[in-house]
C-alpha cells in the first residue's frame, strides 16, 4: 500500500463519522421540512379567504396571506349589499399597496383617495341585493419584505359598513 | 405551494429526458450539446420559478432539488428493481474480445466511436479489448487481454 492510500486507512475516527453522518442527516430533514411547508403554502402564495357580514352588507376578500419578491398575484374583494349602498368605499389598509407594483383595479373605481394614508376606492352605488366583485392584480416589488396590515373597510361615504382584518407577510 | 409541486415536475421529466436520450448523448457533450444544455437550463428556471425573484422561492426550489435527489439515490440503493429505472444498467459492448454489434446499434454507438474511445484509454487495438462496458455514468471501461 503506497503511503498515500496508507494515510486514509488510518484515519477512520468512528465518532468523526458519526457525527458527520447525522449533521448530513439533520440537515437533509431541514431541507425536506423546508419542502414540505413549501407545499403547505407557508412561505406563500396561496389564497386565503376571510369575510365580514354586517346588516348592510357582506363583504368578502380571497388574497394570499404570504407572498415573495417578484410574485404576481390577486386579491378579489366581493360585496353583497343586503340594503342600498349609496356611495361605497373601498378603504384599503397600506398594505395593499406598499412595495406592490398595481398591474389592475377591476372594475376601476370612479374616484381615488388617500384617507389618513390609507387608500380609498369609490364606486358607484348599490342596490338592495346587488353584488359588486372588484379584481385587484399586483407584482411585488422584490425588494420589498415585511409583515403589513392587509385589511379593508367598506364605507357608505364616510360611514364604516363592514370591516375586515387580515395581514401579508412578504417573504424577502 | 406551486414553486415546489413545479420543481417536482420539472425534476421527473429531467429524469426521464435524461433516461431516454441516452448516456452516451449525454457524457460526450459536444458543443451543440452543451449550448442545448445551457438553453434547456434557461428554459427549466422560467418553468420552475417564473416571475419569483425571492430567496424564499430560490431557496425552496434548490432544498426540493437536494431532496429528490436523496430520494432517488436512496430508493434506487434501496430497492434493485427500481435501479435500471433511475440509473439503467451497464452494457456489454465487447464481451470475450467478440464486439456485440447489437448493444452497440441500441446505444446508437458505432465501432469507430468504440475504437476512438478504446484510444483514449491507451489501447491501441479493438482486438486487444477483451470486454468493454458501457458504465451508467456514459463512460466505457475496457479490460484488455493482458489485464
Amino acid at each position: 500500500m503506497t503511503k498515500l492510500f496508507a494515510d486514509v486507512a488510518a484515519v477512520p475516527d468512528s465518532r468523526g463519522e458519526i457525527v458527520g453522518l447525522w449533521a448530513r442527516r439533520a440537515v437533509l430533514t431541514i431541507f425536506a421540512a423546508i419542502a414540505v411547508l413549501g407545499l403547505l403554502d407557508v412561505f406563500g402564495q396561496g389564497t386565503t379567504r376571510t369575510a365580514a357580514s354586517t346588516p348592510a352588507a357582506v363583504v368578502r376578500v380571497s388574497a394570499p396571506a404570504a407572498v415573495r419578491g417578484g410574485l404576481f398575484f390577486q386579491s378579489r374583494v366581493d360585496i353583497r349589499a343586503r340594503r342600498a349602498i349609496a356611495h361605497p368605499r373601498l378603504v384599503l389598509d397600506e398594505g395593499w399597496i406598499e412595495g406592490m407594483q398595481v398591474n389592475s383595479i377591476e372594475p376601476s373605481p370612479v374616484g381615488e383617495a388617500s384617507r389618513d394614508g390609507r387608500l380609498v376606492l369609490s364606486y358607484d352605488g348599490l342596490k338592495a341585493g346587488e353584488r359588486l366583485v372588484v379584481w385587484l392584480e399586483f407584482e411585488v416589488n422584490p425588494t420589498n419584505t415585511g409583515h403589513r396590515s392587509y385589511g379593508l373597510e367598506l364605507d357608505d361615504a364616510d360611514t364604516r359598513i363592514a370591516a375586515i382584518h387580515r395581514h401579508i407577510t412578504i417573504f424577502p | 405551494m406551486d414553486v415546489v409541486l413545479r420543481t417536482i415536475f420539472v425534476f421527473f421529466l429531467i429524469l426521464v429526458i435524461t433516461r431516454a436520450v441516452g448516456r452516451r448523448e449525454l457524457s460526450s457533450l459536444e458543443p451543440f450539446d452543451l449550448i442545448l444544455l445551457v438553453v434547456i437550463g434557461d428554459l427549466v428556471q422560467q418553468g420552475v420559478t417564473q416571475s419569483d425573484y425571492s430567496l424564499t422561492g430560490a431557496t425552496m426550489v434548490i432544498v426540493t432539488v437536494a431532496v429528490l435527489t436523496v430520494l432517488t439515490a436512496w430508493l434506487s440503493f434501496r430497492f434493485r428493481r427500481l435501479r435500471p429505472l433511475l440509473e439503467g444498467d451497464p452494457v456489454i459492448l465487447v464481451a470475450n474480445g467478440r464486439i456485440l454489434e447489437r448493444n452497440l446499434r441500441r446505444q446508437r454507438m458505432t465501432v469507430d466511436e468504440l475504437g476512438a474511445e478504446a484510444r483514449l484509454a491507451q489501447i491501441g487495438s479493438l482486438e486487444d479489448v477483451r470486454y468493454a462496458v458501457l458504465e451508467t455514468s456514459g463512460r466505457i471501461s475496457f479490460v484488455t487481454a493482458t489485464s
